[in-house]
C-alpha cells in the first residue's frame, strides 16, 4: 500500500466537503493511504506570502517539517492548488538557498531539510500503477459527457517546479478523465487563472477571469467542468449565476441588481456544473450522489451526470 | 539610498534584469489582469528600464498581480515579472504605500490565522466585508453555504494555534 503524508488544507473543511468525501473515496478505493499531518495549520496563501516573505515561508514549513520528523521517508500531498504552490516553493527554496534554509529553520525553531517532494492529486493519479490501479475500480462508465478540464495556474506553473510537461496543454487530467469514459475537449483555458486569490479584495476586477473560463468551456461543448483545486471550484461555481444574470440584465438594456440577480437560481441552460475530478472518478468508483453529497454544489450537477451513464440502469442507482 | 539604487536591488533580489525584457508584449497579451491593472507586466518592466520606481510602488499592477506565472512562462528571455511584483510590494509596503482593499484582507486574513491556526473562506469574506466596508459583496451566497452545511459558525482552533502565532511573531521579526 502506498503511503503519503495528507495536508488537506484550509478548504477541505469547510466550502470543498464533496471533493474532500470524493478524495477519501477514491483512494480508499485504489488502497493508497494518506495519513493527515497531525495538527496541520494555515499555509497562508495566498495572503501570507504577500505580506512577508518570512512569513510565507514560515507557515507552510512547520506542517511540512512536522511530517518530515515524523515520516521522514514519506512524500507530502494537498488537494489544493495554492496549499500546493506554497509548499512546493517552501520545500524547493529550502532545498536550493541556503539563507532561506537558514531563516526557516531559525523561525521554525527545528531542523527541516526538505527531504522529500511536494505532489498534488493530479501527479499521483496519474503514474502508471495507479491509473492501472484506477481502472480496475471502475465500476461504471459514462457515454456521451463532455468534459473541459480545467487545471488552473497553480498546479501547472510555474513548470521548473511543478514538472508538467505540455504547459500550455497539460494532460494528466484529461488521460484520468478519460479513463471513465468522459470525452476530454480541446478548448484554450487549461492553465488561464480563474483569479480566486483576488475573489474577496478585487472581486469587480477578477469576475471576467472565471467568466472567460466559463463561456469557453460552454463554446466548446463541454457539459461540466473538471477542477483540480476547491479555490477554482468555488470561483467557478459562485460566479455562475451572477456574471450570466447581469450579462442578460445588460443584452436586454436593464439596470442590473447584483444582489437580487445572486439570489435568483442559476437557470440551467445558461450555466455548467463544476466537478472535481476526484468527484468524477468517484462516480464512476460507484459513489453515489448523496454519499458525495453532490446537493452542495452551488450549479446542480445531479442531471447532468445521471444522463450520461453508459448503462442506463445505474441512473436509478444514482442519487 | 537613491531611487535607482533601490530598484536596482529589488531587481537583483527578484533575478531579473531589466534589459532582458525587449518589450515584446506577450506577458502583458496572456497576462489575465492586464486589463484591469494601471499597466500590464511588459508596462512594468518598462517603468524598470527607465529607472520609474514611483510608478511601480504607485500602481494598482503590484496588488492586481494573481501571480499566475502567465507571463515569465510565455516570456522568451525568461523574465520572472511576478518575483519583481513581489519585491516591489515589500518596498510598497516599507513605504507604507498601500492599496486599502488588499491591505485589509491580507491583515484580516494572517490574524485569522493567527487566532485559529487555520482559515475559513467564508469567514475570512465575512470578516474582510466587515473591515472593508463592503457587506453585501458575497453574501447571497450565505445561505446556501449554511444550508449545505458548507459553512461552520462554530470554529474550532487546531491545538498549537499559540504555536503558530509565536511562529508567524518570530518570522515578522526576522523581517525588521
Ligand atoms: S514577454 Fe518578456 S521580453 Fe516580452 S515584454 Fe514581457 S517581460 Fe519583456
Ligand atoms: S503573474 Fe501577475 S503579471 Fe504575470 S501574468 Fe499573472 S497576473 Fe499577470
Amino acid at each position: 500500500m502506498k503511503r503519503y503524508a495528507y495536508f488537506p488544507g484550509c478548504a477541505s473543511e469547510s466550502t470543498a466537503k464533496s471533493t474532500t468525501l470524493a478524495n477519501e473515496f477514491v483512494f480508499g478505493a485504489l488502497g493508497i493511504d494518506l495519513i493527515e499531518i497531525e495538527d496541520w495549520n494555515c499555509c497562508g496563501a495566498t495572503s501570507a506570502h504577500t505580506l512577508s516573505d518570512t512569513v510565507g515561508l514560515a507557515l507552510p514549513a512547520r506542517p511540512l517539517a512536522q511530517a518530515e520528523e515524523e515520516w521522514p521517508d514519506l512524500d507530502i500531498v494537498t488537494g489544493c492548488a495554492s496549499c500546493y504552490a506554497r509548499l512546493k516553493v517552501t520545500n524547493h527554496r529550502v532545498r536550493t538557498d541556503k539563507e532561506a534554509r537558514f531563516i526557516v529553520e531559525k523561525v521554525l525553531g527545528k531542523p527541516y531539510e526538505a527531504k522529500r517532494e511536494v505532489l498534488n492529486f493530479l501527479d499521483i493519479l496519474s503514474g502508471e500503477d495507479e491509473r492501472k490501479a484506477v481502472e480496475n475500480a471502475l465500476l461504471r462508465r459514462f457515454k456521451n459527457l463532455k468534459v473541459a478540464c480545467y487545471y488552473g495556474c497553480l498546479n501547472v506553473r510555474p513548470a521548473e517546479l511543478t514538472g508538467v510537461e505540455d504547459r500550455e496543454n497539460p494532460q494528466a487530467m484529461d488521460e484520468l478523465a478519460a479513463l471513465t469514459g468522459a470525452e476530454p475537449v480541446d478548448w484554450g483555458f487549461k492553465s488561464e487563472c480563474c483569479g480566486a486569490a483576488h475573489q474577496n479584495d478585487a472581486a469587480f476586477e477578477t469576475r471576467p477571469l472565471a467568466a472567460r473560463i466559463i463561456e469557453n468551456a460552454r463554446a466548446c461543448g463541454a457539459d461540466i467542468i473538471l477542477t483540480a483545486c476547491p479555490m477554482c471550484q468555488l470561483n467557478l461555481e459562485m460566479r455562475q449565476s451572477e456574471y450570466i444574470r447581469k450579462r442578460e440584465d445588460k443584452l436586454r438594456g436593464k439596470p442590473s441588481f447584483p444582489l437580487f440577480s445572486m439570489v435568483l437560481p442559476p437557470d440551467p441552460n445558461e450555466t455548467i456544473p463544476v466537478l472535481s475530478i476526484t468527484e468524477l472518478l468517484a462516480i464512476a468508483m460507484g459513489a453515489g450522489g448523496r454519499r458525495l453529497e453532490l446537493d452542495a454544489h452551488f450549479v446542480p450537477v445531479g442531471n447532468v451526470i445521471s444522463k450520461a451513464f453508459r448503462d442506463e440502469n445505474e441512473s436509478e442507482v444514482f442519487i | 539610498m537613491t531611487e535607482h539604487e533601490t530598484l536596482n536591488e529589488l531587481m537583483e533580489k527578484a533575478d531579473v534584469r531589466q534589459y532582458d525584457c525587449y518589450q515584446c508584449g506577450k506577458c502583458s497579451g496572456g497576462c489575465p489582469m492586464s486589463d484591469a491593472m494601471d499597466f500590464g507586466p511588459r508596462g512594468l518592466m518598462r517603468c524598470a528600464q527607465v529607472g520609474s520606481l514611483g510608478r511601480i510602488l504607485n500602481s494598482d499592477t503590484i496588488w492586481l498581480c494573481t501571480g499566475c506565472h502567465a507571463c515569465v512562462e510565455r516570456c522568451p528571455h525568461d523574465v520572472n515579472v511576478p518575483a519583481l511584483i513581489e519585491e516591489a510590494r515589500y518596498e510598497a509596503m516599507r513605504r507604507g504605500i498601500k492599496r486599502h482593499d488588499s491591505d485589509v484582507l491580507n491583515k484580516t486574513f494572517v490574524s485569522s490565522v493567527r487566532t485559529f491556526g487555520r482559515n475559513h473562506e467564508m469567514l475570512l469574506a465575512g470578516l474582510y466585508n466587515v473591515f472593508a466596508m463592503k457587506p453585501i459583496q458575497d453574501m447571497a451566497s450565505v445561505p446556501h453555504m449554511m444550508k449545505k452545511k458548507l459553512i461552520n459558525p462554530l470554529l474550532k482552533p487546531i491545538h498549537g494555534t499559540s504555536e503558530v502565532a509565536e511562529l508567524i511573531e518570530r518570522a515578522e521579526r526576522w523581517d525588521k
